[in-house]
């Protein structure tokens, strides 16, 4: 009696093992926490692609990764940047925010110099200056 | 002899021709730039740090916990003290930090010791004999800050024959005016190096 009861409650627990909710699953419209809207993306290199834009003198600084999540209702965002060059290098960057009409959200930010030593990464993070930014975009500029 | 002087007039020609072609580069050229580009003549404080002094405390006070909690706080903006040794307008910095909040939409300001005379005069005026009694504005009405914003500003400057540094600390805090508990306080720096040749 106490062996069925044993192998009753195993297959329960494996079926409700089977049935939960798988964890790292994201809400459809996003990768990595950020906003992707109705844009494929399958990979980190995907997300990157999508949310940096260079403009002006371009730099040979990549974005590499980069993770969203929500502060209150505000979105916080880290990014990760990598010099693989064996020369500092400075360049400046600055977020745009976008509204869910696809409009600006915010005024332009200021850009923001950054000092980038030989062979190194570095984290920025940023949040969002209203809830009405819903989406944003990572812009870097050369300063050499 | 006219034939000479002639040639010799014709021959300064290219010269003068040459002079005003300098003289026409040389003038000064006027032009609209960004505003908002980063800003790099000296290294005295400049239109870049302030805005990303301003930037910076905004973005960092709307995670505060009583700006998350959605009870639009009421905030006065007391004085941010120079501790440098150069001339910068601490009032032009709280202006920007003042402004991007307000827009935000999560804080409310009330009216600040610097603006307190413009507001009692005001109210005042609407006392006179010439305003309608029923719509002008009552004395005793007006709304107490429960939060205070205070900061400093401090610089480090460092100079050698060829090299000059200066590192700026910008401090600011919220205050709860009722039980003088620090609520947020956060800093920016920023370091700057100038070499010559």
């Amino acid at each position: 009696m106490n062996r069925t009861w044993i192998v009753v409650l195993l297959a329960a627990a494996l079926l409700a093992g089977c049935w939960g909710t798988k964890p790292g699953f994201e809400k459809a419209g996003f990768a990595y926490g950020c906003p992707i809207g109705d844009a494929k993306v399958s990979s980190m290199q995907d997300l990157v692609k999508l949310k940096v834009v260079s403009e002006g003198k371009r730099t040979t600084i990549q974005a590499t990764e980069m993770r969203c999540t929500l502060t209150g209702d505000l979105l916080k965002i880290d990014a990760s940047l990598n010099n693989d060059s064996s020369r500092v290098k400075r360049i400046s960057y600055k977020y745009r925010w976008i509204d869910r009409e696809g409009m600006r959200a915010w005024e332009e930010e200021t850009w923001k110099p950054l000092l980038m030593y030989e062979n190194s990464n570095l984290t920025i993070n940023a949040v969002s200056p209203t809830n009405k930014a819903v989406d944003f975009r990572l812009i870097l500029m050369s300063q050499e | 002899m006219i034939d000479s002087s002639r040639t010799r007039r014709l021959a300064l020609l290219p010269l003068l021709a040459a002079a005003a072609l300098a003289a026409g580069c040389a003038q000064e050229q006027t032009r609209y730039g960004d505003a908002r580009s980063v800003e790099t003549v000296t290294n005295t404080f400049g239109s870049t740090d302030l805005q990303l002094i301003a930037e910076s405390m905004t973005r960092s006070m709307l995670q505060a916990p009583v700006i998350v909690s959605g009870n639009l706080p009421i905030v006065t903006v007391q004085e941010v003290r120079n501790k440098t040794s150069e001339y910068i307008d601490t009032r032009a910095i709280t202006d920007s930090i003042r402004a991007e909040l307000q827009k935000g939409g999560k804080v409310r300001f009330a009216v600040d010791a610097a603006a307190m005379k413009q507001q009692i005069e005001e109210v005042q005026r609407q006392q006179g004999e010439f305003f309608d009694k029923e719509q002008a504005t009552q004395k005793g009405k007006m709304v107490g800050a429960q939060y205070r914003m205070e900061g400093n500003i401090t610089s480090i400057v460092k100079q050698v024959k060829d090299i000059k540094d200066v590192y700026y600390k910008f401090n600011l805090q919220l205050w709860n005016i009722r039980n003088g508990l620090l609520e947020w306080s956060d800093e920016k720096e920023i370091r700057k190096t100038t070499t010559k040749g």
